[in-house]
């Protein structure tokens, strides 16, 4: 066989592989999405494919693999698998050559780092694990770890415009703090959470602050003995009549409603065009938007130029709408309502927003190679440059990897309870228009313990665009 | 053809590689401006020497008649940062032991698990070894501390000072018979 010949064939068969692959993430995992999505756990469970652990996706097969098994109450065999989820998060280093090999193919080529929410997501269930197994030490180590990553965020990103904090996460160590009675730490997390609620979630998510933060900064403020910040952050949430109460235990009930959004792709047609000097300028009028490159040989240039124009793919998040817009808690006489601590949806949606710059040149760069590519092979050959010129459009592919049996949003509230007796504790979940549902627990606790549950609804409405 | 080539071939030149070196623990390494290790050791170093100077400190002992003892009381931090006071604090502890200046007794969080085990010792040890009730060491003085910080921010520019103060105080009469303080300050400049 000439070579010409066995390159086409090379062509042809990379062509059929690619065109096979160019479903999206959440379309390749249809059978497992459907499984969760019924809250088939056990099923969904079976299956994902072990075949993952060792694939460029392996992040998101260890965290699924943990959620699951949290919610299925195994929880050690959970922990193992977010252990390996945090610890590929801690030693992952860029595959040069995958990601170089990324832009004459399309981003899936290369691992899956997994989102910044999504690595703090691992240390939450892990974290949760442990507290329910009534391991607070261990749970404490997930805390400083947590810590460790806040930091990491903060200095990752410099600019006060893009979520640099994560308030729930801070919420979450001082909620761990307190149950092991290490008040001083608590309160200043809490306060942190407070500052971030404060600031960048009212403004990017309108969010407002938990009332029962207020009450926890409060009473940990009391319990440290830092009597001043006591009675200013009472002067400040209008709770002057406030008296903190030790309850004998007590119950941390998180509500995981619905579910995180899927990334998806989307397509923007670019012109392309000889810009000032040696650049190539890729200009999308409609959305106002021009990108250069520098693109040295003259016969480059003159070959981009005879493109005109080029399609190029972008993740985009489709959100799953929730179902249950409130809950609350009956118990003992009282009612809790359960609080929005983390609207995981929109940060996600924020994360990817605030680096879509870099989606968008990373994009380019791709086609821009890849075009590079196909018009020095059409001098050589033109029948070869016109096949690869069509491997190229069916391999343009968005990476549409994401973590997407994470809750939609995180609620909570802390309740108090009667030690050594059994206390019954009624959840209510209500959607926006018609009947609600109502889920009942018993909780039997020591004097002094704090018990944690989580509650997942997988319930979502109907999404705007298909994924 | 040859260029983009060039460019996977260099970028597998330029593969990240993780690299791990031992370093004297008394290396100053900054990173990212937060409260380190060289900040405790330069709490613990100062709070020794202010210490084992201290002629208050000295009178008291002289008047007890004895080495006073010491138990660890509460270590308050007000500022923004998680720091663990042990870093210091254990090697404060350290220096009063090896210098013996001071007796160091037991926390009540060991206190309790020492009793446990004597009671335990009560039932189940020969007797000829079990330990007395009623032996454990009064502490004369308890160290109390508090951690502060001031931040100011400007832009990619950040200064923050640390104050650190600790001080141990009579159990029987409530005086304070030393101070020390040992202040941090850091300017920190990203990008």
């Amino acid at each position: 066989m000439s070579t010409a010949k066995s390159l086409r064939l090379a062509f042809f068969i990379f062509a059929l592989i690619t065109l096979q692959a160019c479903a999206t993430y959440y379309q390749q995992h249809l059978d497992f999405n459907y499984e969760f999505e019924h809250g088939d756990l056990q099923q969904a469970l079976n299956a994902l494919k072990g075949s993952e652990a060792e694939s460029k996706s392996k992040f998101l097969f260890f965290a699924n693999k943990g959620l699951l098994l949290s919610v299925l109450g195994d929880y050690e065999e959970s922990n193992a698998f977010l252990e390996k989820a945090f610890l590929f998060g801690e030693d992952y280093r860029i595959n040069y050559f995958n990601e170089g090999v990324s832009y004459f193919t399309n981003p899936n080529f290369t691992v899956y780092r997994g989102e910044d929410h999504e690595h703090l997501m691992v240390l939450y269930f892990k974290a949760i694990n442990y507290l329910k197994m009534n391991q607070p030490q261990d749970a404490l180590v997930e805390c400083r770890r947590l810590n460790i990553r806040l930091n990491q965020l903060t200095d990752k990103y410099s600019s006060p415009h893009k979520l640099q904090r994560d308030a729930f996460i801070h919420t979450l160590m001082g909620i761990i703090y307190q149950s092991t009675k290490d008040y001083n730490n608590a309160f200043i997390a809490y306060r942190n959470a407070l500052d971030v609620y404060e600031n960048e979630y009212a403004k990017m998510f309108h969010m407002s602050i938990p009332e029962q933060l207020k009450k926890d900064l409060v009473n940990t403020a009391y319990w440290t003995g830092f009597m001043d910040e006591f009675q200013n952050y009472k002067t400040k949430f209008d709770m002057q009549d406030y008296t903190p109460v030790q309850p004998d235990a007590e119950l941390v009930f998180f509500w995981h409603n619905g579910l995180a959004p899927v990334k998806t792709e989307w397509g923007i047609n670019f012109v392309i065009a000889p810009g000032p000097g040696n650049t190539m300028l890729f200009t999308n009028e409609s959305m106002g938007m021009v990108f250069s490159f520098p693109v040295e040989e003259e016969n480059d240039r003159r070959g981009l130029a005879s493109l005109q124009i080029y399609r190029v793919m972008f993740p985009r998040y489709v959100e799953r709408p929730l179902y249950f817009q409130t809950a609350n808690l009956e118990a003992n006489g009282g009612e809790y309502p359960l609080q929005l601590a983390e609207d995981v949806s929109k940060v996600a949606f924020q994360s990817l927003r605030q680096r879509m710059l870099q989606e968008f040149a990373k994009g380019l760069l791709r086609a821009a190679l890849k075009k590079v590519t196909e018009q020095s092979l059409r001098k050589k050959d033109e029948g070869l440059g016109a096949l690869l010129g069509m491997v190229n459009a069916a391999t343009e592919k968005a990476d549409t990897r994401n973590w997407q049996t994470l809750p939609h949003s995180i609620f909570y509230s802390r309740i108090p309870l009667v030690p050594d007796e059994k206390n019954e504790v009624k959840l209510k979940l209500l959607p926006g228009e018609g009947s609600g549902t109502d889920y009942s627990f018993t909780y039997q606790p020591q004097k002094g313990r704090t018990l944690f549950h989580t509650f997942s609804s997988l319930e979502s409405l109907a999404p705007s665009y298909s994924f | 053809m040859k260029k983009p080539f060039a460019i996977i071939l260099l970028a597998t030149l330029f593969s990240c590689q993780q690299s791990v070196t031992r370093v004297a623990p008394d290396t100053q390494i900054d990173l990212s401006g937060r409260w380190n290790d060289s900040d405790s050791r330069l709490v613990a170093d100062k709070m020794i020497s202010e210490l084992m100077a201290s002629e208050r400190f000295k009178e008291y002992a002289k008047e007890k008649g004895r080495k006073p003892a010491i138990v660890v009381g509460l270590i308050r931090n007000k500022t923004s940062e998680h720091i663990d006071a042990d870093t210091y604090i254990k090697k404060l502890e350290v220096a009063i032991f090896n210098s013996n200046v001071a007796e160091v007794v037991e926390s009540d969080e060991f206190r309790d698990k020492l009793r446990l085990e004597r009671t335990q010792q009560q039932d189940f040890a020969d007797p000829a070894t079990v330990a007395q009730w009623g032996k454990e060491i009064g502490a004369n003085l308890m160290l109390f501390g508090e951690m502060t910080s001031e931040t100011d921010t400007s832009n990619k520019k950040r200064v923050v000072n640390y104050i650190t103060t600790l001080y141990l105080t009579d159990i029987e009469t409530g005086k304070r018979v030393w101070y020390g303080q040992q202040e941090i300050k850091k300017f920190v400049k990203n990008g």
